[in-house]
């Protein structure tokens, strides 16, 4: 990294004041240093960075209007010189040129490579904005941070003194704020100008910097100039506002590879490569040969390049971004996650440009809010704080009944329970333990006034002890844990549960609250599938429900003999051809993960939105409370944070496999 | 034509046969009759030539397959608006199941050899009726694949 020391402590101060009529003066003392001075100035209804000899040639009393695919330059009412935010030139063309021989090569009976000498142009660089700073901060990173460095670069980068601006005004597209790279320059600078009214509150950020301020005609500023600078500074801040949660969002962009809204803004992306080519950040290159005509003298020639170019992923076999929603995609995923892991930083610092300079109004920040949106938690009320809730704690209840519901699940009645265990609701579960056994997450079939139902089926040794237990047993046990099923997301809806197999457990409780509350809700539906018609949990239950009237109650069995009069198929079959109003569907689902995802499938299909579709998820559980790590999803504890979850929080982590 | 305005009544209640072109019902309706089936009545033997596709109306048909050892095991149940007898559209073709009424039932019936000739030589049967029996059958197939996950299993 080109470092910038701090002021020279021969300085007399650290501010000083330049009137606006000796601004000459600076270019003077810039040029007097053997640079050419890069500046502001207007070509072709753009403010550009180019090559200027006096202040005259900088863009007085015009400022820029700014947004997606518009940019325009319009009077000010002042005569400010840097009243304006970025124009569509980035600094990298003098720091990184669009082209540059590389190399030379010879065939002349040997054959030979020669890098050409390294001709660095002495420049000074006058308004670069913070944004700008923070985007030659990270080509820094890019060509100097690594294994392999660009000489070229390093040296244009080190010739080049910087003259830095504080931003007064913003564009509708800036969001450096946002990228945390500004609006206010706080190093990598020589020279720092603030311009307000009356001329500009300067200080020196190194010693090349102090070397140029003391030429100056300055003198000390005023209270008054001084806090008119910072007031000015602060007041950009204010207005820029915070406009995008970057917070994580690299992470959250990893997990949206397959978002199906990159094909969306692909279709409206037109592959200029304005983007990329305004883009401050933007570094890729491809290199081009011009031989003579025998091919004994050639130059490689470096370019920028752009990865929207169609070719630019393509070798002999094929190509690897085939698509525009691939290349979109790369774009936007390398600046906004993969620069993170390749370099520390994210490639993006807030400019503006490739919004301002899309011809199709692409608003980059638009499409990350769409594709990598936060995911905020649901809030829902805690029912209940959970008893003994603390790894090594349990709370004793007796097992008053036990009752087998089909070869290999068991239902036991718990009885003599602390009441806090009375007021859980339904979605929720507890750590069952038993001495010798390690615990094991159950989730509670029913709430009784006087205990709580478990319906387990055995399938480990603690699971085959329980169920082996007489009445009278003492177990351990800690909850109510967990998130419950929100039941008033389906008010005044359509209630949809789909259940299978053992996943009827965790539900009963709801479907036995959406019968007791009947008028709230639009219609009430069951579905449910079970490997065989004796694996059918509550069948009394299931009866009771379809005699009262109050839900439809649609069974189907995976198999069966000839007796079974009944349904044949999987769950999914059963509301298949829904009739009612799909949009004002609230369901809630929960079986073996395969069925769980068929059966969201089929309702997304169906117009059922995520937002109202909630599933129990299972996992590895050790303590319940969040604190083992077993259960983890994404960033989720799914004992604590779930294991009701809805889909729109899930997002693409669901049942995407390895997480 | 009474019958077959009340066999188009029937058909739109179906998935199968609502939202299909009037004309294409009436040809349907034309080509089929209305059949009763009774508790437990065979209507169609697993390896049996399908000389008719039916779509069921009301009631329920088991498809059943016999396993030695274990006896006719019910693979698949056809709830109204389903089709069975699929592969009647194709010549030459022998029943995949065994096709028992689970229940009293009722089902428009509709011969495969005036079916197949209809499906010649009207395209615009052929074009609404084709499509209806493949994703009919691809139903079934995602279902059988859920089927044979066995997802319940321990």
């Amino acid at each position: 990294m080109i470092a910038h020391p701090v002021p020279s402590p021969t300085a007399a101060a650290r501010h000083w004041f330049l009137a606006r009529s000796d601004l000459d003066s600076l270019i003077d003392a810039l040029q007097a240093t053997g640079r050419r001075v890069i500046g502001p100035t207007v070509r072709d209804g753009a403010i550009v960075y180019d090559e200027i000899q006096s202040a005259a040639e900088l863009p007085a009393g015009l400022r820029d209007e700014q947004s997606a695919g518009i940019y325009r330059l319009v009077a000010r009412t002042d005569g400010r010189v840097f009243g304006y935010t970025v124009g569509p030139t980035p600094w990298k063309r003098f720091t990184f040129p669009p082209e540059l021989a590389i190399t030379t090569a010879h065939r002349t009976g040997v054959v030979d490579f020669e890098q050409p000498p390294i001709e660095v142009p002495q420049l000074a660089f006058l308004g670069v904005r913070a944004c700008e700073i923070a985007a030659l901060g990270m080509q820094d990173r890019v060509f100097l941070g690594g294994q392999f460095t660009d000489e070229d670069f390093r040296a244009r980068r080190k010739a080049a003194l910087i003259v830095a601006v504080q931003c007064t005004t913003s564009s509708s597209t800036c969001f450096c704020s946002s990228m945390g790279t500004g609006p206010e320059v706080r190093a990598g600078f020589d020279v720092l100008m603030t311009e307000i009214d009356e001329g500009f509150v300067i200080e020196a950020g190194s010693p090349a910097g102090a070397a140029i301020v003391a030429q100056l005609p300055t003198r000390r500023p005023t209270h008054a100039e001084t806090g008119a600078a910072a007031d000015s500074v602060e007041a950009v801040r204010t207005e820029i506002g915070e406009l995008l949660p970057i917070a994580g969002i690299d992470e959250r962009l990893k997990h949206q590879l397959d978002n199906p809204r990159w094909g969306v803004v692909a279709e409206r992306c037109v592959e200029c490569g304005s983007c990329t080519m305004s883009c401050p950040t933007c570094f890729c290159t491809s290199v081009t040969e011009h031989s003579d005509m025998e091919g004994r003298v050639s130059t490689t020639e470096r370019l920028w390049d752009s990865c929207f170019d169609v070719a630019f992923a393509k070798v002999a076999g094929g190509d690897f971004r085939a698509r525009p929603r691939d290349r979109y995609r790369q774009w936007l995923t390398h600046k906004f996650s993969s620069w993170m892991d390749q370099f520390g930083t994210f490639g993006c610092v807030g400019c503006g440009r490739c919004i301002t300079w899309c011809p199709v109004h692409i608003d980059v920040r638009e499409e990350l809010l769409a594709i990598a949106p936060v995911i905020k938690p649901v809030e829902r009320p805690v029912a209940v704080e959970p008893v003994a809730a603390s790894p090594g704690d349990y709370s004793i209840a007796r097992l008053a009944s036990v009752r087998e519901e089909t070869e290999d699940t068991t239902t036991l009645s718990l009885a003599d329970l602390d009441p806090a265990f009375l007021m859980g609701r339904p979605g929720q579960f507890v750590m069952v333990a038993l001495p010798a056994f390690p615990a094991v997450p159950i989730s509670i079939s029913r709430f009784r006034s006087n205990g709580i139902d478990l319906t387990i089926r055995a399938v480990g040794p603690t699971s085959i002890a329980l169920v082996n237990l007489h009445p009278g047993a003492k177990v351990g046990i800690r909850g109510p844990l967990g998130t419950f099923w929100p039941i008033e997301d389906a008010y005044g809806r359509h209630a949809v549960v789909v259940a299978g197999g053992v996943g009827l457990s965790p539900l009963r409780g709801l479907v036995e609250a959406l019968v007791a509350n009947r008028d709230r809700f639009e219609s009430v539906s069951l579905y449910y599938g079970a490997r065989t018609p004796d694996d059918r949990l509550f069948r009394s239950d299931l009866a009771a429900w379809a005699a009262s009237g109050l839900i439809d109650v649609a069974v189907t069995v995976d198999r069966a003999g000839p007796e079974w009069k009944g349904r044949v198929g999987v769950v999914t079959n059963l509301f298949d051809m829904l009739s009612c109003d799909c949009s004002k569907i609230a369901a809630f689902v929960v079986g073996p993960e395969r069925m769980m995802q068929a059966s969201v499938q089929s309702l997304i299909s169906k117009g059922v939105t995520p937002d109202r579709i909630c599933v129990s998820m299972e996992r590895h559980m050790e303590c319940g409370i969040g604190l083992c790590g077993h259960c983890q999803t994404g960033p989720f504890f799914v004992c604590k944070d779930g294991p009701v979850f809805h889909l729109s929080e899930l997002g693409d982590m669901y049942v995407r496999e390895g997480i | 034509m009474d019958e077959h305005a009340e066999v188009i009544a029937l058909l739109n209640h179906t998935w199968f046969g609502s939202d299909l072109a009037p004309e294409t019902q009436q040809r349907l309706a034309s080509l089929g009759t209305l059949a009763d089936f009774a508790p437990d009545e065979v209507i169609l033997e697993e390896g049996e030539d399908t000389r008719e596709m039916g779509i069921l109306i009301s009631g329920r048909l088991a498809l059943r397959t016999l396993v030695p050892g274990r006896g006719p095991v019910t693979i698949l149940s056809v709830e109204p608006g389903d089709i069975f007898g699929w592969s009647a559209v194709f010549a030459n073709a022998s029943a995949q199941s065994t096709v028992v009424a689970a229940e009293a039932s009722r089902a428009l019936v509709i011969d495969g050899a005036k079916l197949r000739e209809a499906l010649k030589q009207d395209h615009a049967l052929a074009a609404s009726l084709y499509p209806r029996v493949l994703a009919a059958v691809a139903r079934r197939l995602r279902a059988t694949r859920f089927q044979l996950l066995d997802l319940f299993a321990r």
